[in-house]
């Protein structure tokens, strides 16, 4: 991991707030199953696309064990009373088997850290990121009336496009 | 904005209407009440109520919420009533009380009531006995303090009011048993607010008409504020658009779709306003009663959906339904078939006249005009006083012929979601116009053809149904390990819920899920055919789901010719 690790970083948001961005960890699989509890089932459905009443236990465990130079994961985190916070992700994966150069990206960000600039510098890390990791191009699909997320693959030089026999989602891309 | 289709518009049909012609909704009644005063107003199992009546039993029923009851102006008011002629008296009572009324689909299930009474804030509910044990079971866990109950045959003649009423609780067996704290019946409310004072409740444009709810594609259903204005609005458009084909005070509409649905409703204010008789039908899927209704009544208009004329039409016994006087078919809430837009319009002289609209805009916004002679296979133009276009996701208007979101502006666009005003920025561009979340485009006649759905919902028989609640439902289930709902098309009802299940106990089976769903859904929205699967859902790399492969990967199982649970207008 070493020359592929990610020193954390302190974030200042638009709304004065502060995170830190860092890798995740192996153990913050507890916290990260716990900020799933606390998203409300809008949240939910904007990033599985689906009613999702809890993380699945595989898929949790290979999103605290991702493959360097292949997957990355950062989470912003800031400390409580007690303990630590994880209040935004943003994740990469190789979007298919047969090609290294393409990934596909996720955001989640907690209610109430929304419209604090918070998922634009997770995004924008990530875009760095996959980058630094040789990707040639970054993807996602997104509901297609999620006009915030929208608006900000837009700020970020995504283009955006239809998916074909399915009007509800659309496809946003961008070469790295 | 330039309006292209303004030139399409019939003789007769202005291109704005003067909304300042009734303050609310209660104007509308009093004028309309007073002009009409003793036509036959609706008429429900023969009985008919005329405007004047209507109009005194309003008031009573007025006077009780705010003498009695103690409500105050803007309390939200449940009304949980199929078509009987108690719903136009409530409805009305409620409007000119200065209250709110919340129409409550009555065969919803205790979790799908429970949630918008208390979503609503309702403090009063008037419920048909039939459904009352569905409202006994959650009415402690809201804030309702009056409960009014009443019979099917409440406001029949004496003799047919206790036949019909014995007949339904101990004939038909209609009515499980059910206690509900200080419930009031009908009739006794309707005889004490004779003497009780009604406060003339200085209504506008602004005032809060109904809180009329919609599913949503990501959460639960939300209600939309419709005002005075709003109601006011569209029932003027809907006149006017009208009234090439009808004359005041001379029509008489069937009406089978149920009152609580916005289509329904604003259609049979409308024609309520030009003096019609509405005949109301209780339960349409009860083909022989709904047949017998139509043949002993003269009927001059109809408004129906797809899955309803397609019914009609395949009864044998509609060949003896006299459609000579028929001036106007209306087809909304789902797209029409061709095959049944052909086959209506041999049968029935007049073609069906389709029109489109949301919940979120009282409902009709676009429109054929009434005066077509066939069938067009759009929705058609926007009515008078809306504006219709076709944006790109950015909020720019696309030319002709482009396709993008069908978006909206008039006088009957809602206020808002209650309580929701992050659900009211959303649906909202920075113009102001209302996004549908459909897609479709505009000629340059300005004729709409709605082409694709941008919002993930299934349409059922005109229902909406929105597979986030179902997959909820599903997965509450302990057997289940993941759920996805989709819509696959249907001959009968247009689309049908299809769900695809992995179970997490070998054992599940389709019988435990559909007993599951019917504790929990109301029956349009019961899922229709059960796929099972071993492996995961079909998913990208990160994990999300694509419906798109879903609806590919597998036809219709046996379960697909099971009618048992199939939904239909009614419900």
């Amino acid at each position: 991991m070493t020359s592929r690790s990610y020193r954390p970083r302190r974030l200042s948001l638009r709304d004065g707030r502060e995170v830190t961005l860092r890798a995740v960890l192996e153990t913050d699989a507890q916290e990260i199953v716990q900020s799933f509890e606390r998203l409300s089932n809008d949240s939910r459905y904007l990033r599985f696309m689906q009613h999702k009443k809890q993380l699945d236990p595989a898929a949790l465990e290979r999103g605290v064990h991702p493959r360097p130079g292949r997957e990355f994961v950062f989470v912003a985190t800031t400390p409580t009373a007690d303990g630590i916070d994880i209040v935004g992700g943003a994740r990469y994966v190789r979007a298919d088997d047969r090609n290294a150069e393409t990934c596909e990206f996720a955001i989640t960000v907690a209610e109430d850290w929304r419209d604090s600039g918070l998922a634009t510098k997770l995004l924008a890390s990530l875009i760095r990121r996959a980058r630094r990791d040789g990707y040639r191009s970054m993807e996602g699909l997104v509901i297609a009336d999620n006009a915030p997320m929208l608006a900000l693959a837009r700020d970020l030089r995504f283009s955006v496009h239809r998916v074909p026999e399915d009007a509800t989602v659309v496809r946003v891309e961008r070469t790295l | 904005m330039e309006r292209p289709w303004l030139a399409q518009y019939p003789a007769g049909v202005p291109a704005e209407i003067d909304i300042g012609k009734f303050a609310s909704l209660k104007d509308l009644l009093a004028v309309t009440c007073a002009r009409f005063a003793d036509l036959p107003a609706y008429n429900s199992m023969g009985t008919v109520m005329t405007f004047r009546q209507l109009d005194t039993a309003s008031r009573n029923f007025a006077a009780w919420l705010q003498s009695e009851a103690q409500l105050q102006r803007g309390d939200r008011v449940a009304l949980m009533l199929p078509n009987l002629l108690q719903y136009p008296v409530a409805l009305f009572g409620v409007l000119r009380a200065g209250m709110v009324v919340v129409n409550v689909n009555p065969f919803y299930t205790t979790r799908e009531l429970e949630h918008q009474l208390n979503d609503a804030g309702a403090v009063a509910v008037v419920v048909l006995e039939n459904f009352a044990h569905t409202l006994a079971q959650v009415a402690k866990s809201t804030r309702l303090r009056t409960v009014i109950t009443t019979q099917v045959g409440d406001l029949l003649p004496p003799f047919k009011r206790l036949l019909t009423n014995a007949v339904v609780k101990h004939v038909r067996k209609m009515v499980p048993p059910w206690q509900l704290a200080r419930a009031v019946g009908f009739n006794r409310v309707l005889a004490a607010g004779r003497t009780q004072a009604l406060d003339d409740v200085a209504l506008t444009h602004n005032d809060l008409a109904f809180l009329q709810y919609t599913g949503g594609t990501t959460g639960v259903a939300k209600g939309a504020m419709l005002t005075h204005g709003n109601m006011v609005a569209n029932v003027l458009q809907v006149a006017a658009w009208m009234s090439p084909n009808l004359k005041d005070g001379e029509e008489t509409v069937v009406i089978p779709l149920p009152l609580y649905h916005v289509f329904a409703l604003t259609g049979c204010l409308s024609f309520f306003s030009k003096g019609a008789q509405t005949v109301l039908i209780l339960n349409p899927r009860d083909t022989p009663a709904f047949l017998k209704a139509l043949r002993q009544t003269r009927f001059t208009a109809i408004i129906g959906v797809n899955t309803l004329f397609r019914a009609l039409l395949d009864a044998p016994a509609f060949a003896d339904v006299d459609l000579r006087p028929l001036k106007l078919a209306v087809a909304g809430g789902m797209a029409v078939q061709q095959v049944v837009a052909h086959r209506w319009r041999q049968r029935a002289g007049v073609p069906l006249v389709e029109g489109y609209g949301l919940t979120e805009t009282a409902p009709v916004a676009i429109a054929n005009p009434v005066t077509i002679q066939e069938w067009s296979g759009q929705i058609g133009v926007p009515l008078p006083s809306t504006e219709a276009a076709i944006l790109d996701d950015d909020g720019g208007v696309l030319a002709f012929d482009q396709v993008g979101e069908i978006c909206l502006r008039g006088p009957q666009v809602m206020k808002g979601y209650w309580n929701r005003p992050d659900e009211t920025t959303k649906v909202f561009t920075a113009d102001g116009w209302l996004r549908t979340g459909d897609m479709g485009v505009m000629d340059a006649r300005g004729s709409i053809r709605i082409t694709d759905r941008k919002k993930d919902m299934i349409v059922v028989s005109g229902f909406k149904v929105f597979p986030n609640e179902i997959e909820d439902v599903l997965t509450t289930h302990p057997g289940v390990q993941e759920a996805a709902a989709i819509g696959v098309r249907d001959e009968r009802s247009g689309e049908a819920v299809k769900v695809v299940v992995v179970r997490k106990d070998p054992a599940l089976t389709e019988g435990d899920l559909i007993a599951h769903c019917r504790q929990n859904l109301t029956g349009y929205k019961m899922p229709r055919i059960f796929e099972f699967r071993v492996e995961p859902l079909p998913k990208t790399t990160i994990g999300k789901i694509l419906r798109r492969a879903l609806r590919d990967g597998g036809s219709a199982g046996p379960a697909a010719a099971a009618p048992a649970h199939a939904p239909a207008p009614t419900d």
